[in-house]
């Protein structure tokens, strides 16, 4: 700035200009308004400084004698020096040269000064004049806003603190309605910052009802052997999870924060625990967290933890139940009817049969004729489930009332009365005739047979229909089922009839069964010993 | 590879290097969506790929001092470890930090900055219940038969199986017994080759192999190999690598291994690997994890594959260490 005392006269002649004037000027070429900021911010320096460019690339000596005389006055005009040293008539004649050069007496130092990067990574540099003021607006708005989510938090913390209002002398209320504007506020920032700067704000931090919490971020060591990393929005929500299942928080919102990490990582194994916690410490109704597990099963269908889960709120839930006979069948069929629905999507699946039999038993429905229909349906609907096997062999011959208990898997048990017995050897055979070659049937005729202490001989006709020209050179030799003839091979040596037996189980090994030789080959090898 | 494999044809040849490289790689890659996913298997992982590389006979390939450094930070005050620094003790995991150790012969370590062996054992029979027998996977209380294997087997590495009633889990194993020889997760449950593994080799760790239905056993278990020539889990259901070891094992612990066509089964564990990236898949064209990687391989070393070091059928850990630990 030139030295303004009293001293120096006021230039004569024109005012200097103070701010340049976007006209084309000795020192740039453009003959337009400037494409960017950047070229504008250019344009200015370059015109606070007539000549330099021109004295940078060819030198004082270089330049005409005019311009020459112009560039030293200009500076020499910005020193000290030329109040103090100059008599006043020299300083006259020192400005009026100023003066006619028309030089802006201020020149702008030159700038470091960058914009950034906008969201796409792009220079705001590059931004024109008008892209860049919409810009600025919206900076402006952002801060605005950043001042009054400020005053809110104050208000809170005020809140907190029990501080008195100044004007009404009440205590300081953070009311909903403020909370909700907050919210939008919150939401408003997060667009600007996203917009401006690309930045993602994680959802809790944007939620006025976590603000009283801290975060707990991942604090594995540096370089850890099998470190993990996260994408942000779950990284924030297990922070948040950390921090209150540190504090042993119970609430809605802990609920809710559990919900929201479940449909990021259903297979997160502490976050269904804690979860338990909360519904239970909360005593909310079981009913309520089940309809909402159901729906969370069947788009999981390979999580073990929902199922555990459910365990958990049924042993929960199950002394409610317990005196009450009508409640008891009731959540039995609301049960069956989702089984029934999620075995539809995966009709095998592990951890619902394991369920299943849990709930049996924790319900005591093992003789309940809907059940029992509920796995024929299935078994109708696929000769092959072997679950489906399973559970009604369990269901028949686990069933207390005529269950011996502390018996082996595989011992007989003298209890099983004969009609079931019966009854589900013809129910084996009726499904053995749909597929002659499916395993779990043939298991299940065996597993019945041991189980009723009855012989295995008793099926002898049924298994050697599957079975023709055994032996038989000419091609006539038919095995519609190995496990048929496996069973007869036993038939056989349960009536010591070793020859017939022998042939079996050559037969199988040498063509019928092949992959299982070694199996075949042992059974001779006993049938031999015996 | 031995002298021997390298006459194999191609289609029968193990990628031993590509499998090392595989599994080094994989605490790599942190930015994968995957590896978060499965940061609660984190421990189990590492005992997976490191297993796999005492296997391959390349035990060195994961840094021993930053291994063990890993498996204490998961360890906590009770003496339990979580699957990851910060996750909750868990019996798997806590399994999965024993075996671990075990195999890298750094026992003393734990005894020197963990909270050492009898804290462990101590976790683990705390999570028995007394009345049942049954083993818990935390203080959440779910059982399955897994748990009571692990704890045996993890108690039997450090010394302290007298820590647990051993004839109550035996009995709680016995109820699980089903009708076709198999046995489920819990009572009444379906037979899973998984399963069976668990209780089979619970059975012969508590000294009471004898208490398996042998025959009728091995006959489900034979059956469990389809025309491709792999294994699977139950009746009907598709083959996967992974039954190489489950039903495999089971077959080794009752001598019935000769039931199954050994020939098929390393032909189909060999298409099941991916031998440019490494690793091995559930079936031939998946993609390759740690787990199904450990298991062909175990399957392979079960089935005498040349090359491969030896593995316990009953630790699922390579002879080496169970012979060293247990001076079997």
């Amino acid at each position: 700035m030139p030295p303004k005392s009293k001293a120096a006269p006021k230039p004569k002649g024109t005012e200097p200009s103070k701010q340049p004037t976007p006209t084309p000027s000795p020192a740039s070429n453009t003959t337009a308004v400037p494409a960017t900021i950047a070229a504008r911010s250019q344009f200015r320096y370059d015109d606070s400084r007539p000549h330099d460019a021109a004295r940078l690339k060819i030198g004082l000596a270089g330049l005409p004698r005019d311009e020459q005389a112009a560039w030293i006055s200009a500076r020499f005009a910005r020193t000290p020096a030329a109040r103090t040293r100059l008599p006043p008539k020299a300083q006259r004649e020192l400005w009026r040269q100023v003066n006619e050069a028309s030089f802006p007496v201020r020149a702008l130092r030159g700038s470091k000064h960058s914009w950034g990067r906008d969201r796409n990574e792009s220079e705001v540099s590059g931004y024109s004049a008008e892209r860049f003021d919409e810009r600025e607006g919206r900076r402006a708005q952002l801060t605005c806003l950043e001042v009054a989510s400020r005053g809110f938090r104050e208000r809170r913390e005020r809140e907190g603190k029990g501080v008195r209002d100044i004007v009404t002398g009440d205590k300081i209320v953070v009311t909903e309605a403020e909370v909700e504007a907050e919210r939008i506020r919150r939401g408003e920032m997060a667009a600007l910052r996203s917009e401006l700067y690309g930045t993602v704000q994680g959802s809790f931090a944007l939620d006025p009802e976590w603000d009283d919490i801290v975060p707990i971020p991942q604090g594995e060591p540096e370089a850890a052997l099998a470190a993990i990393a996260y994408p942000a929005d779950y990284d924030e929500a297990i922070s948040y999870l950390r921090a209150v299942m540190l504090k042993k928080e119970y609430s809605q919102r802990c609920l809710r924060l559990t919900e929201t990490i479940i449909e990021m990582n259903p297979a997160h194994y502490t976050v269904w625990l804690y979860r338990a916690s909360n519904v239970f410490a909360l005593k909310l109704p079981i009913t309520d967290e089940m309809e909402w597990l159901n729906k969370v099963a069947l788009v999981n269908l390979k999580n073990y933890q929902i199922w555990h889960h459910r365990h958990l709120l049924v042993d929960n839930l199950y002394p409610t139940l317990a005196g009450n006979p009508d409640e008891l069948a009731r959540f039995a069929t609301t049960e069956r009817k989702f089984l029934t629905q999620i075995l539809v999507q995966d009709t095998k699946n592990y951890h619902v049969w394991s369920y299943r039999s849990y709930l049996v038993g924790k319900l005591g429905v093992w003789g309940s004729p809907e059940e029992l229909k509920s796995i024929e349906d299935l078994i109708d609907d696929d000769v092959r489930n072997n679950s489906a096997w399973s559970h009604r062999f369990f269901l028949v011959f686990s069933d207390p009332a005529h269950t011996t208990p502390g018996l082996a898997a595989t011992e007989p048990d003298p209890a099983a009365p004969q009609d079931i017995t019966d009854r589900e050897v013809e129910y084996a055979k009726e499904k053995i005739n749909l597929a002659p070659q499916n395993q779990s049937p043939w298991n299940y005729l065996k597993g019945v047979l041991v189980k009723g202490s009855q012989k295995l001989s008793s099926v002898e006709d049924f298994a050697s229909g599957f079975v023709k020209g055994l032996g038989n050179k000419d091609g006539s030799e038919a095995v519609q089922s190995t496990h048929a003839l496996d069973l007869l091979a036993e038939i056989y040596a349960e009536k010591r009839e070793k020859e017939k037996a022998d042939l079996c189980l050559r037969r199988l090994g040498e063509k019928w069964d092949r992959i299982r030789i070694g199996y075949w080959e042992w059974r001779r090898k006993c049938l031999e010993e015996a | 590879m031995s002298e021997k494999s390298k006459t194999l044809p191609q289609e029968l040849r193990l990628a031993t290097s590509v499998h090392v490289k595989y599994i080094q790689s994989l605490d790599t890659r942190k930015d994968e969506y995957e590896y978060w996913l499965t940061e609660h298997l984190r421990l189990n992982g590492l005992y997976w790929g490191l297993t796999a590389l005492h296997l391959l006979g390349h035990p060195e390939a994961l840094p021993r001092a930053e291994t063990i450094d890993f498996v204490l930070s998961c360890q906590h005050e009770n003496g339990g470890f979580g699957a990851a620094p910060g996750h909750d003790a868990h019996m798997l995991s806590t399994v999965s930090a024993v075996q671990i150790l075990a195999m890298i012969d750094a026992f003393d370590d734990l005894e020197a900055r963990g909270k050492g062996k009898a804290q462990v054992g101590k976790y683990i029979a705390n999570l028995q219940n007394r009345q049942t027998g049954t083993f818990a996977g935390d203080e959440w209380g779910e059982e399955d038969t897994r748990f009571l294997y692990g704890a045996f087997n993890a108690l039997s590495l450090l010394g302290l199986l007298d820590l647990v009633n051993v004839d109550k889990a035996v009995d709680h194993v016995v109820a699980c017994a089903n009708f076709d020889g198999g046995y489920g997760v819990s009572p009444g449950a379906e037979s899973h080759a998984g399963q069976i593994f668990t209780c089979v080799a619970a059975l012969t760790i508590a000294g009471r192999k004898n208490l398996v239905d042998a025959d009728r056993l091995g006959k489900w278990l034979s059956e469990r190999q389809i025309a491709g020539g792999g294994l699977n889990g139950r009746p009907e259901k598709k083959e996967d690598v992974c039954y190489s070891w489950w039903v495999l094992s089971s077959l080794e612990m009752i001598g019935k291994t000769h039931w199954i066509d050994r020939d098929q089964l390393i032909a189909f564990i060999l298409r099941c690997q991916d031998p440019e990236n490494g690793g091995i898949s559930d079936r031939p064209g998946d993609m390759v994890d740690v787990w199904h990687t450990l298991f062909g391989l175990t399957g392979l070393s079960l089935l005498e594959y040349p090359g491969l070091e030896p593995v316990d059928e009953v630790y699922c850990l390579p002879k080496s260490t169970t012979e060293r630990i247990l001076g079997k």
